[in-house]
């Protein structure tokens, strides 16, 4: 079934149980997508735009009040909505980074924190994580120092993300944030695996940016970010213009220049906007979303020979899961081979694990029912049964 | 006249959205519960009754 020429309808999440660690908490709510089939064309939300023309000053659809709302609700002053969080990475990174500046990064960090830094030119320095994966205040401590021995001067910043996208491991904020501020370092908030899935309070954690993902963890459409910060950087980061054309002496208002003026339209934003109630309502069920993710990840460890690699007990629905002496051994002789797992996933319905892995892979319930959890892990268990893996 | 289809279709377009909703979180069964069966027969209803406001103004 084709929704344009040669466009398939995807109905991925309709017609199967998704898996895939980066889609589940950007699925959309009922009431993103009835928003979307309103609100999508293009500048939708301009309609009633009037003085001072900025984005967020918008009274309908309610964008001046979600803007409030959401600084409040995230624990900040001030809050803006960008295309990703690696634009409100690039547009923090662009506020206090100068050619040759030190910043620190944790070693688990995404790409896309990495490359903030590159395109500023500034240098990025790693903090190393331990040997049970997890970045610590002792090794933030110790970084720091090594980089002020090595530049003569303090990290511009420090990026630190609460639960990494590798094994979902969840990182002490308050702790590195603690040991960053006694160097006057701004902590820069990762939480594109937390925003809209868990609490999240920036001023308890002692963070001077929160950075959330619309599209990987509050329901939105892609591309959708938050940036959030404290009154006291949010002049910084937030500033306006002060441009003046030197021919026509053209002046530009109160756009912000580290968004280039308005940053969001359309679906993005109206999705975002849309799922915002049920998104705050959600994070307040997480205890039910990590007990769904417990049903799954005891029946994978209860498949002799699979590891989990994420901290144990879990803290996040993403898992890192090592099946290398259970599923790949069945690899190794399967006509399949190492397609026969998610072929087999796949017949009954579920999806989101990449094909052909047997090895070493992630997945992420969030978003399931109760139900769908125990298909999923009574799925798994009859897949090693009838492959002959033993189950405890 | 216009008002009305437009209202019609929007409203179609939404019922079937929170169908849409059921079957994602049903899938991949979709057996429904008794709950899930009152909301897609309630869904069900209101789209077949924008279906005949828009014959009538459209047709």
């Amino acid at each position: 079934m084709k929704c344009a020429a040669n466009i398939d309808a995807r109905m991925v999440d309709e017609i199967a149980i998704n898996l895939d660690p980066i889609q589940v908490a950007g699925r959309l709510t009922p009431e993103a997508m009835k928003a979307i089939i309103a609100w999508g064309d293009g500048y939708s939300v301009c309609d009633n735009c009037r003085k001072p023309f900025r984005l967020d000053y918008i009274q309908n659809p309610p964008l001046k009040e979600f803007h409030v709302e959401l600084a409040e609700w995230l624990g900040m002053d001030q809050a803006r909505t960008v295309p990703g969080a690696r634009r409100a990475f690039q547009q923090v990174a662009g506020t206090y980074v100068e050619k040759g500046d030190p910043v620190l990064i944790g070693a688990l960090a995404h790409y896309t924190s990495y490359l903030s830094v590159e395109i500023v030119h500034g240098v990025v320095r790693e903090i190393p994580k331990t040997a049970d994966n997890h970045i610590t205040a002792e090794a933030t401590a110790e970084r720091i120092e090594d980089v002020i021995r090595e530049f003569g001067k303090a990290p511009k910043l420090l990026y630190i993300d609460h639960v990494d996208y590798q094994f979902g491991n969840m990182h002490d904020v308050k702790g590195i944030a603690k040991v960053a501020h006694q160097y006057d370092v701004p902590v820069l908030y990762n939480g594109v695996y937390t925003v809209g899935v868990m609490p999240v309070n920036g001023k308890d954690l002692g963070v001077d940016f929160v950075v959330g993902s619309g599209h990987k963890s509050m329901a939105a459409p892609a591309p959708s970010g938050v940036l959030a910060t404290t009154e006291e950087r949010a002049d910084e980061v937030f500033r306006t213009t002060k441009m003046t054309g030197d021919l026509t002496g053209r002046t530009f208002g109160i756009k912000e220049v580290g968004i280039i003026g308005c940053s969001l339209m359309g679906a993005p934003i109206v999705g975002l906007l849309a799922s915002f109630p049920r998104v705050k309502a959600r994070v307040e069920h997480f205890d039910e979303e990590m007990a769904n993710s417990k049903i799954v990840v005891d029946a994978l460890k209860s498949i002799e020979g699979t590891k989990i690699l994420s901290e144990y007990p879990r803290k996040h629905t993403l898992t890192r899961v090592d099946t290398t002496g259970s599923f790949d051994v069945v690899a190794q002789t399967h006509k399949k081979r190492g397609f026969f797992l998610s072929s087999a996933l796949g017949k009954k319905g579920i999806t989101g694990i990449i094909p052909g892995a047997t090895k070493i892979w992630k997945f992420n319930t969030y978003g399931m029912t109760r139900k769908q959890a125990e298909y999923v892990a009574d799925t798994y268990l009859t897949i090693a049964e009838d492959n002959g893996l033993r189950v405890a | 006249m216009s008002q009305r289809a437009a209202d019609a279709l929007f409203t179609a377009l939404f019922s079937l959205t929170d169908i849409r909703a059921l079957l994602r979180e049903t899938a991949p069964t979709h057996e429904f519960d008794e709950s899930q069966k009152t909301a897609a027969a309630k869904a069900l209803a209101s789209v077949k009754k924008q279906i005949a406001i828009l014959e009538e103004e459209l047709l």
